[in-house]
């Protein structure tokens, strides 16, 4: 992405203007739209005119129109970003208050209005913009029966294509259904990985399996390849790399991530620290149990008390519609940048990571020193909610 | 140098020459034996002259020597097989003369006989079906013509000495046709002839093609030699070395004057004796000799008849539910394992005909259902039947269960020598002997290669106080899901356990698998255990670390739950066989006189079961069961019963498929109850609809699949809102824990604390688990797994 115009008044409104490149870009401008933001960005649009004798006619317009977010629906499969709202601005072919739904395409720009440019949307805009290296890897979690090709990307990780077919278990006496259909198994992830990711623009491939089954594959790809005489596959033979794993579902991906083969050769890539830092997380929380809290209550108090070493947010809170909720995460973020002691990550949600964050409600703290009983207050509200409860459902 | 010019440069005279002496040196070494080999060989003889004595006529030291290099100098089993070479001639004698046959065609069985002696016993044994080795086969001439005689050139693949058991079935089905034919020949009979003898054929890899058989005749009956034994012969010579043919020796020209005709072997003569001359009516189609020489074209007449044969219930089906039907029948024939009993079991299966003519040919669009009360059925054949009982064998990696059951397997006559043999030699190539009774469990190609269980067997043997279906799990911890499978199908539990110095306690600590398992197969219901001490012989069986380990286990045992009265222990090995079925040699293991694991087992009591209510089996494999049965699943019943008409469900799709047949155990059922390891012939279903994992429910009370539901559980780690994996049985999903709603005193089960934000390890706890996919077919009292990063972080049940 790139910046063409940022305009950002003293009171925090104002508009930026931006380039998306690639596809990734569709989600960062996800991360950073809201609904009542306005937008403006080029669109076709019908327009149907109706000449003095009552006939019509329909042409196709091509014009930049600007509107009022209402939705904003992002497809992570196909890197599209529909928004729909209403005409802000009139010209001459449409009202104000005219429905909308604008597709932002690649290479066009679009602007963004908000009444409030916080940290966050801006941080969201520098990373956005920021022109580092993109390590992008291909990664392929299976178990017997189960693949996920799934292309991971700085900020995304998309599930490509999962395949689940059903393998015949080995029998007494015959294990040709068996070893046919693991044959065809593996046929039917080597044409994914050729159809769904980009090997040449691939800084690694992963395949990870519990056993000895992403050896199998790996000698399956070559095999293949030798036969069919697939230059690319041949040639990005150093790029394949067989981790193990404990099963074939994508939450593999975060054992695949922190395992020592991969973490050699991406460390300095966000999602492989953005891995590192939830693992950390979870370690503190087998040992010290009061270094590591999680959910927006207890984060917050020990927030206030400056306890705060490394805050993990994921960005799912900020795309919240609801402000207040939006402007209490913002300021958590800010309180821990400001005061000095801890460091902000802000988790792609789409990533493994991410979705585990999500799991503990989306914000966690690894403390500098332990705090005890940080939920405590809120318990005895609970059960007062609870006996509430219990006397409606009486 | 370019390829041009080497053939430029090439001198052909000395490619040639270079090609005469390639073919010298192969010949030599073809007869070559070296000295060693000779001196062992002598000395072979030497000793089964001692053992068999030299007074039996039909061993002459020439069949010795070649049994000797067969089995490679190894006398014991040379002798053995020799013995029983010598008894089954000598049966055989007896049996002629009680059967007495037409002159003529003794005279030929006795001179296929002589002539293929020299095809060293098991010369097809390895030869597939359909593709011949070229080494082995032969040109098939046609025989010259002899005045006055139709002469069926044939072919015997047959051995010498003995006739198959293919034979001997084919027999002793003509004798019954014989029998019926006298009352009446029914078209069943005729068709049931035809079809029968197709799957017979099918059967066996090696049908010579079969030949027409000659009248009788008083002319003398030269000796006939097929071309191919002529091969044979020639290129095994008579020395005791016995190879294989590695090439193909080269064909001789046609020779002028002997006169060949072959002998029938004994399979086509018994397949053709009486009834060929019935169903084929090629009398006069034939008036040249030459051209009969292999000839089984079905004439038009023939045809018909096949036609008809299925226009009743094929005899199988005949036969199957005859012997549902008098259960007296499936015993006797299923008892019995020698080549006879198939004969018996055939005979009384063709007798029953007459009286099981009543059963219904299912067809596949409607199967009735005969409304069999199960429980009712259940209760009664209680006293009857042997109680069927699944066990798992688990415990860490390399701990020897596969070889364990190997050798249970073995030693209990499911798996026979020669598989043995074979394994054991196949292991020795790979350098890997000890892993041959592991074979037997371990099939596949990768599993044997690594020397690792990757996935559940499932086999079944029995004693003669009850039946088992063993389900060897695999040890290492990439497998669990696996393991789980198979102990979800479990009764009761054999934990395998290396005695080595530092293995049983790599095993048994905090990551070894000997824990995880007992838990697991605990926390799955499982509540009798056996421990087997295996791999005592290396440890000379060590009384004190038979002890050691006793009481380690027993400790561990009874804080996972089980009770003490429910956990024995076994000191065996599974390598020596020793204390496994049968007891150990007198003083080796002077310090124990408690049960041998076979016996230990028949002591384990079965658990009660819910027979009544709506069913419920987990699929543990669905696959093609055959031509007839397309769609077949297979899965331990968990509670309610099933029989053949019932309408099944797999949740959670909602297709809905008839039950066309049922086998326990490998043996065709009508019902099968909760408990028993069923395979399901469905009809009206595409595989496709069917999943590993998936429930069967009845189509009148389904579960319901559940997208979000709570769950009891005991952790086994620490717990926190996260991404975790559901096992049950074969279903294997993505979820996640959403929430953790409290923590549970483990003595009553009252809340310790609400919302804990975090469970610690070994703590009770009720939490909410939100599917990742579809829903799944779970239900209230479910028991699920639950594991993360490769660990089993708790179990429990669905709420």
């Amino acid at each position: 992405m790139r910046l063409i115009k940022q305009q950002v008044e003293r009171d925090g409104s104002g508009t930026v203007t931006l380039y998306p490149e690639e596809p990734e870009d569709m989600w960062h401008a996800y991360n950073l739209i809201r609904v009542g933001d306005t937008l403006r960005a080029s669109a076709v649009r019908r327009i149907v005119s109706e000449s003095s004798t009552g006939s019509t006619s329909s042409s196709r317009v091509h014009m930049n129109l600007t509107i009022t977010v209402d939705k904003v629906d992002f497809d992570s499969q196909a890197g599209q970003l529909h928004i729909n709202g209403r005409i802000s601005e009139e010209n001459k072919f449409v009202k104000i208050g005219a429905h909308h739904t604008l597709d932002l395409e690649l290479n066009r720009n679009f602007t963004v209005g908000k009444a409030e440019w916080d940290s966050v949307s801006l941080g969201v805009v520098r990373e956005a913009c920021d022109p580092a290296e993109k390590a992008e890897i291909g990664a392929v979690v299976l178990h017997e029966g189960l693949a996920n090709v799934c292309l991971i990307t700085e900020h995304m990780t998309v599930l490509r294509q999962r395949i689940d077919v059903s393998i015949p278990r080995k029998r007494t006496g015959s294990i040709t259904a068996f070893e046919k259909s693991m044959e065809k198994f593996y046929e039917t992830i080597y044409q994914s990985i050729l159809r769904h990711l980009p090997i040449s623009n691939l800084k690694v491939i992963l395949l990870a399996s519990p056993g000895f089954l992403a050896e199998s594959l790996q000698k399956y790809i070559f095999a293949e390849a030798v036969k069919t005489d697939n230059k690319t596959v041949m040639g990005a033979k150093p790029k394949f790399v067989t981790v193990h794993c404990s099963t074939g579902h994508v939450h593999a991906l975060n054992e695949v991530l922190k395992s020592p083969a991969v973490i050699a050769r991406l460390a300095d890539t966000k999602y492989a620290k953005e891995t590192k830092a939830m693992e950390s997380f979870f370690k503190m929380m087998q040992t010290d149990e009061d270094r590591a809290w999680y959910g927006p209550k207890e984060v917050e108090r020990a927030i206030e008390k400056g306890a705060v070493s490394t805050l993990l947010v994921s960005n799912s809170l900020f795309r919240s519609n609801n402000m207040q909720e939006r402007r209490r995460y913002v300021r958590m973020v800010e309180d821990v940048k400001t005061s000095g002691a801890g460091e902000v990550m802000i988790l792609s949600s789409i990533h493994e990571s991410g979705v585990r964050l999500d799991g503990l409600g989306g914000v966690a703290a690894i403390l500098l020193f332990p705090l005890q009983d940080l939920d405590e207050s809120d318990e005895e509200q609970d059960e007062a909610e609870e006996g509430n409860e219990d006397n409606e459902n009486l | 140098m370019s390829r041009h010019k080497i053939i430029r440069t090439m001198n052909l005279a000395d490619e040639l020459d270079d090609f005469d002496g390639e073919d010298d040196y192969y010949e030599e070494e073809e007869e070559g034996m070296s000295s060693a080999d000779k001196a062992r060989m002598a000395d072979g003889l030497r000793r089964v002259r001692e053992v068999i004595g030299s007074d039996v006529p039909s061993l002459t030291d020439e069949k010795i020597e070649e049994t000797l290099w067969y089995y490679y100098f190894d006398v014991e089993r040379s002798i053995t097989y020799l013995l029983n070479q010598v008894g089954a001639s000598e049966k055989k004698k007896q049996k002629k003369v009680a059967a007495p046959e037409p002159k003529v065609r003794e005279h030929f069985m006795t001179l296929s006989s002589a002539s293929s002696k020299n095809i060293p016993p098991g010369f097809w044994d390895d030869t597939p079906f359909g593709s011949v080795p070229l080494a082995r086969q032969g040109e098939f001439l046609p025989p010259p013509p002899l005045a006055g005689f139709r002469m069926g050139g044939l072919l015997g693949g047959m051995q010498s000495g003995k006739t198959s058991k293919l034979a001997a079935l084919a027999k002793a089905r003509n004798k019954a046709k014989a029998e019926k034919a006298a009352d009446a020949i029914s078209p069943a009979a005729a068709g049931t002839a035809v079809s029968l003898l197709d799957r017979l054929s099918k059967k066996k890899p090696d049908p010579p093609p079969p030949a027409r058989e000659t009248p009788p005749s008083t002319a003398p009956i030269v000796p006939n030699i097929s071309k191919l034994e002529q091969l044979v012969e020639k290129a095994i010579p008579d020395s005791p070395k016995n190879e294989p043919i590695q090439n193909t020796p080269s064909i001789p020209g046609p020779e002028p004057d002997a006169l060949l005709k072959a002998a029938p072997s004994g399979f086509a003569k018994s397949m053709f004796g009486k009834r060929l001359d019935e169903a084929f009516e090629f009398k006069d189609e034939f008036t040249n000799a030459q051209l009969i020489y292999f000839s089984i074209a079905p004439t038009q007449n023939a045809a018909i008849k096949a036609k008809k044969a299925f226009d009743v219930p094929s005899p199988d089906d005949v036969v199957i539910a005859a012997q549902s039907q008098s259960k007296g029948i499936s015993k006797a024939s299923k008892g019995e394992k020698s080549g006879s009993s198939a004969t018996t079991s055939i005979q009384k299966g063709v007798e029953a005909l007459k009286v099981g003519d009543t059963s219904e040919k299912p067809t596949p669009t409607k199967i009735p259902r005969n409304k069999i009360d199960v429980v009712a059925e259940y209760e009664k054949s209680k006293s009857k039947r042997k109680e069927n009982a699944n066990l798992v064998v688990i415990g860490h990696v390399d701990a020897g269960k596969s070889t364990l059951m190997g050798r249970l397997l073995y030693d209990s006559g499911v798996v026979d020598e020669r598989t043995i043999q074979k394994y054991k030699q196949e292991a020795e190539k790979i350098g890997k002997s000890s892993f041959a009774l592991a074979w037997v469990l371990d099939q596949t190609g990768e599993e044997r290669a690594r020397g690792v269980t990757i996935d559940i067997a499932v086999n079944a043997f029995e004693t003669e106080r009850g039946r088992f279906t063993i389900l060897d799990a695999p040890g290492h911890r990439d497998f669990i899901p696996n393991m789980i499978a198979g102990a979800a199908q479990a009764d009761f539990a054999v934990l395998v356990i290396d005695s080595s110095p530092g293995e049983f306690e790599a095993g048994f600590n905090v990551r070894g698998q000997t824990k995880e398992h007992a838990l697991l197969v605990r926390s799955m219901g499982v509540q009798r255990i056996i421990v087997a001490v295996n791999k005592l012989d290396l440890m000379h069986w060590d009384q004190e670390r038979f002890d050691e380990i006793k009481q380690q286990m027993s400790q561990f045992l009874t804080t996972a739950g089980f009770q003490p009265k429910n956990v024995s222990f076994v000191p065996c090995s599974g390598l020596t066989g020793d204390n496994i079925v049968r007891k150990p040699a007198d003083g080796l293991i002077s310090w124990y006189s408690g049960p041998t694991l076979v016996e230990e087992l028949e002591t384990a009591k079965p658990v009660i079961k819910a027979v009544e209510k709506p069913l419920r089996m987990t699929i543990a494999d669905v696959y093609r069961g055959g031509v007839i049965n397309p769609v077949t699943i297979s899965g331990r019943i968990e509670v309610g019963n099933v029989q053949i008409g019932d309408t099944i469900v797999a949740i959670p799709g909602d297709e809905k498929a008839t039950v066309k047949g049922i086998e326990v155990d490998n043996q065709t059922a009508d019902w099968a109850v909760a408990g028993n390891n069923v395979q399901l012939h469905l009809a009206n279903i595409e595989m496709e609809y069917l999943k590993i994992g998936d429930v069967v429910c009845q189509a009148e009370k389904p579960l319901v699949p559940l997208k979000e539901f709570e769950a009891k559980i005991l952790a086994f780690e620490g717990l926190t809102p996260m991404m975790i994996d559901i096992h049950r049985g074969r279903l294997n999903a993505s979820g996640r824990i959403t929430k953790l709603v409290a923590t549970l005193d483990k003595g009553n089960g009252s809340v310790t604390k609400k919302k804990p934000r975090h469970i610690g390890p070994g703590s009770l706890a009720v939490v909410n688990i939100a599917v990742t996919g579809a829903p799944l077919p779970l239900e209230k009292g479910s028991k699920i797994v639950l594991r993360a990063d490769g660990l089993t972080v708790a179990a429990g049940v669905v709420e």
